[in-house]
């Protein structure tokens, strides 16, 4: 058989189509293969999937088309401009049309399907995590309207942090209702794996609903919320102002409207999430937070702001199984670790989950993971 | 042709920034909406607000004034006096009923081709948008908008 | 007398026609009033196309000519001396723009064509109403002011100076020079830098008809091609230039020091200074803002040392004028600040470098004496040079800095010549396009520097393992292999991107040009006229215009000196005839028209109670008609009528 490559210009005619109009742009300089976090623990170009996804050469579609995390790191630095993530998505999009998505990832869009939320749990049991604690429901008069995230809704681990987050609101004095229940996934990690007719499915869910209750400002606990509703719900119908958590912490904290009391002496060190950070600018209020907190130490990983590490969640990647010392959430904790760290700071329920998860794996009781909510709220 | 209503617009533009934009716009191949017509004079301080006048009464939908950003105008200042004439022609248009996204100032620059660009085409639609312009009192002020001399 | 039209429609080749049906554009004209003629040709630009326009002038005795072709811009003047020798004054003519404002920028073939006849009905419209005008002329002032002593300036002023004009040359640093004098070797020869400069340098300061003003800059610039009036600011050098000898005492016995500009900060100057050792003018400047004694009064140590007694503590600023003929701005590039580099360890990692703090750090008079060392005085075993840092990048850049590649290749060969350390370069692609530049590449490969095709993504100093310990470590993919490697290195060199020089938009605005959309000034045709401006009279040389390196800065400066030697050699320039003029009978006296101009062309006389119009500083700018309430002025070649006739053409209004 020769060893001749033909190029097949259908593959790119269809990616720009779909709307992967920077394809082309694209002048091979390798920038993003080299600022890709998977080198550290794997081979993964994803200059190699555009080269390839350019000429229309079989390689594209590969397994290693699932491996991008989504975090941003290379978008940010591309000389061309080239929409790496919105391709990465655009060809997932395509070749999930074909069925070929792996399956792991065809079980959680089956209970997005059936359920609306990705983790298989009782659509009427949105609200479980209240167990007795007392919740207001949005009534159209309060200012802000509270956004469960999945993650905080179905997964014990992360339903403490909303639970910390309504002691942390009310001691400001935040007027706030929870949605209550009946909003869907806001589908930014099912949009990111391809799911097109899905992601659309939950927008049109969650506009309807949101809009008819009159939400004007919705308050999130998730950076990928954060980044749907602002970036890609308003072309959608959802023209809400939308304000993460962390932002609106620092703002009660820094006009003295929440007062930290109690000295919480952890030495913390933060993890930037990249939906919050290098995707929407975040990177001062959650430190502005935790600077705040009596008695708290903060430090820095080697790569923070902007560099961050990502923990590898996103994009999908938190429903797909990755070998333990392939997990950049492993490196993170060991980097945390050999700092010296008592607890990893975040705020961003995938975030939360990959380290609860990497911590088990390596066995490291010691070291705390949490969201810069649940450590205000010990402060309060 | 299709009767679907196609905005007329007249732009009344300097030579040296904006005429030169709009030619940098050719040179680079930019493309927009085909619904303007270009008048050129040496400097937007040129421009008459009879001209504004004049180009509704002869039924355009809408006019845009365009010379040099502040601080660039080939005559130091010329645009200076167009930006200080600018509100009075305003109010006057509106006092005549005629809707404010009627008329546009705008400064493109000579290196500003792809501005040039997207004020024709956004001024085009929302000129679209509003529809032709039924100008009711088009002939009372014919003679606001004469020369009052020969030359 | 009814005016007889003629109408050329052009092709211009595929231009328009591939756009605009001219057939149709001609038989519409054909039927409007006043047109006795109406064609198409294939170019109208060319001998026969103006050929075309002369003999229908004589054939159709035509009293007015419209040639709907490109923008006025490009070819009015074309025409309108096409028209002057057929023997009709070049103001009967008027141009449609029927190029860049129809066919270019429209895909729709039959709205391009409706709109092409629109633009040429408004043409004709005014055409119809214009009138003759007088051409005059002004003597041209014989002196060039040259603005900025970099290679550029010193080229062109060189040129001009030995045609026999007088030159002014205004320089803003203490010496000339530029950025050339700032470099060790260049590529692709290796040439000593200073070896070739400086000969040059001290040609400019003894030349005879060169007026060289250092450590000046340019205030003011006033009047118009032929005629400009030029203020310059020469600022206090505290030295008195006709008694110092240049022979550096008060340099050596200064205590007072501070960064040197010259070295890009890596070694200290004193406060009274010379750029640099072998700089022209020799003789220092105090400056002022550093000096021990201006800061608190005390120290005055130089003069104490300085035998003719040449410094002047009560020196000030002078602004002297200058008549001159033609601008030639040389005012050189500047560089990326490359503090916004950080992802690549600048201002992280101290022994990561740009090229320019390399040139110096190679360089005999430079902080090392030219050893290639790190921070720690120690030689680099190994050192990376990356491309394309800051340019070619949308997140800076865009363009590309055509000297990097070459440089980065002279680094290399330096760094190996001197230190025999591993040389890495990075890149995404080599540019050697030059006479003697692939060939200069090629010699690197034989020398063993190695190439990574990649560019590099970041540089830290955080290890992966025991041999990156201490290192600096580049990561790239190599994009020709699919991997993406790891190399440390004891030294990174930034190739950083050349930039518009920081105040480019200042610079721009006091001689009237344009920035292109890269910053750099706008040329007035990108090809055939790289060295003038939009500004008659006023040229452009060397890097200011675009990044350039030194064979095509020379070669640009001696072409923008030919230019404006051109010019001066003429000996006369045209004059606006587009002027305004105050009808007598209607003037009301208001006074109005003498506020707005921005020239100050309009004089009121008392007695008459009367405006005038002084024709020979009015511009033809309009802005007084516009503003006169009894609509008494008139704008020549821009009247009312004409205007308002165009309007009245702009569209077939029912
Ligand atoms: C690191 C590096 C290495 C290089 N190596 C080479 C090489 O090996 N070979 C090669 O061919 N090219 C090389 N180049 C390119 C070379 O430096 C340029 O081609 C050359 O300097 C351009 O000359 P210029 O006169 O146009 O501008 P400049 O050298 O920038 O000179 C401009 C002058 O104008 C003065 N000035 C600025 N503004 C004003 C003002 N408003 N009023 C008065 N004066 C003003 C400045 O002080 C300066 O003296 C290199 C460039 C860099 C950055
Ligand atoms: S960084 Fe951008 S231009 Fe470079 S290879 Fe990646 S996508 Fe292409
Ligand atoms: S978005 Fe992140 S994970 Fe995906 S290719 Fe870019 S750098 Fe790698
Ligand atoms: S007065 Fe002192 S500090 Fe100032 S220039 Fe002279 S020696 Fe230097
Ligand atoms: S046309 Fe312009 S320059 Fe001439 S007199 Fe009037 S305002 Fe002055
Ligand atoms: S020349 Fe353009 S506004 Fe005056």
């Amino acid at each position: 058989m020769s060893h001749y490559a033909t190029p097949m210009m259908e593959v790119p005619d269809m990616i720009v189509e779909s709307g992967g109009r920077t394809l082309d742009l694209c002048f091979q300089c390798g920038t993003c293969s080299g600022t890709c976090p998977w080198n550290l623990v794997r081979d993964f170009r994803v200059r190699d999937i555009l080269t390839r996804a350019q000429l229309g050469l079989e390689g594209y579609e590969g397994e290693d088309l699932w491996m991008c995390a989504t975090c941003n790191a290379c978008v940010d630095r591309c000389p061309q401009g080239v929409e790496i993530v919105d391709l990465v998505r655009t060809i997932r999009m395509l070749i999930a049309e074909t069925g070929a998505a792996p399956k792991t990832l065809r079980a959680v869009l089956g209970s997005v399907q059936s359920n609306g939320n990705p983790w298989s749990g009782d659509r009427n049991a949105r609200m479980a995590w209240v167990k007795d604690q007392p919740v207001r429901t949005f009534d159209g008069t309060h200012e802000y309207a509270y956004f469960t995230c999945c993650t905080q809704a179905y997964d014990p681990r992360n339903a403490k942090v909303v639970r910390a987050a309504v002691r942390v609101l009310d001691a400001g004095g935040v007027s706030y209702g929870f949605v209550g229940g009946s909003e869907a996934c806001c589908g930014d990690a099912v949009r990111k794996t391809g799911a097109e007719t899905n992601f659309q499915n939950l927008a049109a869910h969650n506009v309807g609903l949101l809009n008819g209750l009159g939400v004007k400002h919705l308050l999130v606990p998730s950076p990928h919320c954060l980044n749907t509703f602002r970036k890609e719900y308003p072309e959608l119908g959802g023209k809400w102002q939308v304000t993460h958590v962390v932002e609106l912490l620092a703002d009660l904290v820094m006009s003295g409207r929440l007062a930290l009391k109690n000295a919480v002496p952890l030495k913390t060190i933060y993890h930037d999430p990249c939906y919050l950070g290098r995707n929407n600018g975040i990177y001062d209020a959650p430190r502005d937070v935790l600077r705040a907190v009596p008695g708290l130490e903060l430090m820095e990983f080697g790569h923070t702001r902007e560099e961050a590490v990502c923990c590898g969640g996103g994009g999908g990647r938190l429903w797909m199984e990755t070998p333990v010392e392939e997990r950049f959430a492993v490196l993170k904790l060991r980097e945390a670790q050999a700092r010296g760290a008592d607890a990893v700071v975040t705020a961003c329920p995938y975030c939360i989950s990959m380290f609860e998860d990497a911590k088990t794996a390596l066995g490291l009781d010691q070291l705390q993971v949490l969201d810069v909510v649940e450590v205000v709220a010990a402060a309060l | 042709m299709s009767n679907a209503f196609e905005p007329r617009i007249v732009v009344l533009c300097c030579n040296w920034c904006t005429y030169a934009g709009a030619d940098l716009a050719g040179t680079s191949r930019m493309k927009y909406a085909p619904n303007v017509r270009l008048v050129r004079v040496m400097c937007s301080g040129r421009i008459d607000p009879a001209f504004v006048l004049r180009a509704f009464q002869d039924g355009a939908d809408g006019v845009l004034i365009a010379g040099c950003h502040p601080g660039d105008c080939h005559y130091i200042n010329g645009n200076l006096k167009t930006m200080r004439r600018y509100p009075a022609l305003e109010t006057m248009v509106q006092q005549f009923g005629i809707e404010p996204h009627r008329l546009r100032l705008e400064w493109i620059s000579a290196a500003e081709g792809d501005r040039f660009v997207e004020v024709v085409n956004e001024m085009t639609e929302q000129v679209r948008a509003l529809g032709p312009l039924a100008w009711k009192q088009r002939s009372a002020v014919a003679d606001l908008s004469g020369s009052p001399h020969a030359g | 007398m009814e005016p007889r039209i003629g109408v050329f429609v052009c092709h211009c080749g595929t231009n328009i026609a591939g756009v605009v049906d001219v057939n149709r554009v001609v038989e519409a004209a054909a039927r409007w009033p006043d047109v006795v003629h109406a064609v198409e040709y294939k170019f109208m630009c060319s001998d026969p196309g103006q050929g075309l326009v002369k003999d229908a002038i004589v054939k159709h005795d035509l009293s007015r000519v419209v040639v709907a072709a490109c923008s006025p811009r490009m070819h009015e003047p074309t025409f309108r001396k096409a028209c002057a020798m057929a023997g009709l004054n070049p103001y009967l003519f008027e141009m449609a723009n029927i190029r860049e404002h129809c066919s270019w920028v429209h895909e729709d073939k039959e709205a391009a064509t409706l709109k092409a006849i629109d633009i040429v009905r408004a043409a004709v419209a005014k055409a119809r109403l214009l009138e003759p005008l007088q051409t005059r002329f002004v003597p041209v002032t014989q002196k060039v002011l040259v603005v900025g002593g970099g290679v550029a300036g010193i080229q062109a002023a060189l040129d001009i100076a030995n045609a026999g004009t007088k030159v002014v040359m205004v320089e803003r640093a203490q010496s000339i020079g530029g950025h050339m004098a700032q470099l060790d070797k260049t590529f692709p020869t290796l040439d000593c830098s200073a070896c070739i400069l400086t000969p040059k340098m001290v040609q400019v300061a003894q030349h005879p008809n060169i007026e060289l003003m250092t450590y000046s800059e340019v205030e003011s610039v006033d009047g118009f091609v032929g005629n400009f009036t030029v203020k310059i600011r020469r600022k206090a050098r505290y030295v008195d230039e006709a008694v110092c000898t240049a022979c550096g005492v008060c340099i050596e016995k200064c205590p007072k020091k501070v960064p040197s500009e010259f070295d890009e900060g890596m070694m200290p100057r004193k406060a009274i200074y010379r750029s640099f050792p072998q700089a022209v003018p020799g003789r220092p400047v105090i400056d002022k803002e550093s000096c021990t004694y201006f800061k608190n009064g005390k120290c005055k140590i130089c003069e104490i040392f300085c035998e003719p007694k040449a410094i002047r503590w009560d020196d000030q600023d002078q602004v002297v004028e200058e008549k001159v003929g033609a601008i030639l701005v040389a005012t050189g590039m500047g560089l990326i600040d490359p503090h916004g580099l950080s992802q690549w360890g600048y201002g992280r990692y101290p022994n990561v470098l740009t090229g320019l703090e390399f040139e110096r750090l190679n360089n005999a008079t430079g902080p090392t004496g030219g050893r290639i060392v790190l921070k720690d005085g120690s030689t680099p075993k190994s050192v990376a040079i990356l491309h394309c840092i800051g340019s070619r990048d949308r997140n800076h850049k865009e363009y590309c800095s055509r000297v990097c590649c070459m440089y980065a290749l002279k680094f290399a060969h330096l760094i190996k010549e001197k230190t025999h350390a591993t040389v890495y370069n990075f890149y995404i692609d080599m540019r050697c396009f030059g006479k003697g530049y692939e060939e200069f590449y090629n010699r690197l490969l034989h020398e063993g520097v190695k190439f990574v095709r990649g560019k590099a993504a970041f540089v830290t100093d955080q290890a992966a393992n025991d041999d990156e310990k201490g290192k600096l470590v580049v990561s790239a993919e190599s994009t020709t292999l699919g991997e993406v490697l790891r190399v440390p290195v004891d030294m990174v060199i930034l190739a950083s991107a050349v930039a518009p020089q920081k105040d480019a938009e200042a610079v721009a605005r006091q001689f009237g040009m344009g920035l292109s959309p890269d910053g750099f000034f706008m040329e007035k045709h990108p090809k055939l006229e790289p060295f003038s401006t939009a500004t008659d009279g006023v040229f452009l040389a060397g890097a200011c215009q675009s990044p350039k390196d030194i064979p095509d800065t020379v070669a640009h400066g001696a072409a923008a000196a030919s230019t404006a030697l051109s010019l001066i050699s003429r000996g006369t320039v045209e004059v606006e005839s587009a002027t305004a003029e105050v009808l007598t009978d209607f003037c009301s006296g208001c006074k109005v028209c003498q506020d707005v101009c921005p020239y100050g062309a309009i004089s009121f006389h008392e007695d008459t109670k009367l405006a005038e119009v002084n024709a020979s500083v009015c511009k033809g700018c309009g802005t007084c008609v516009a503003t006169c309430p009894s609509g008494a002025i008139v704008g020549r070649h821009f009247n009312d009528r004409q205007i308002l006739a165009q309007i009245d053409a702009a569209f077939l209004w029912e």
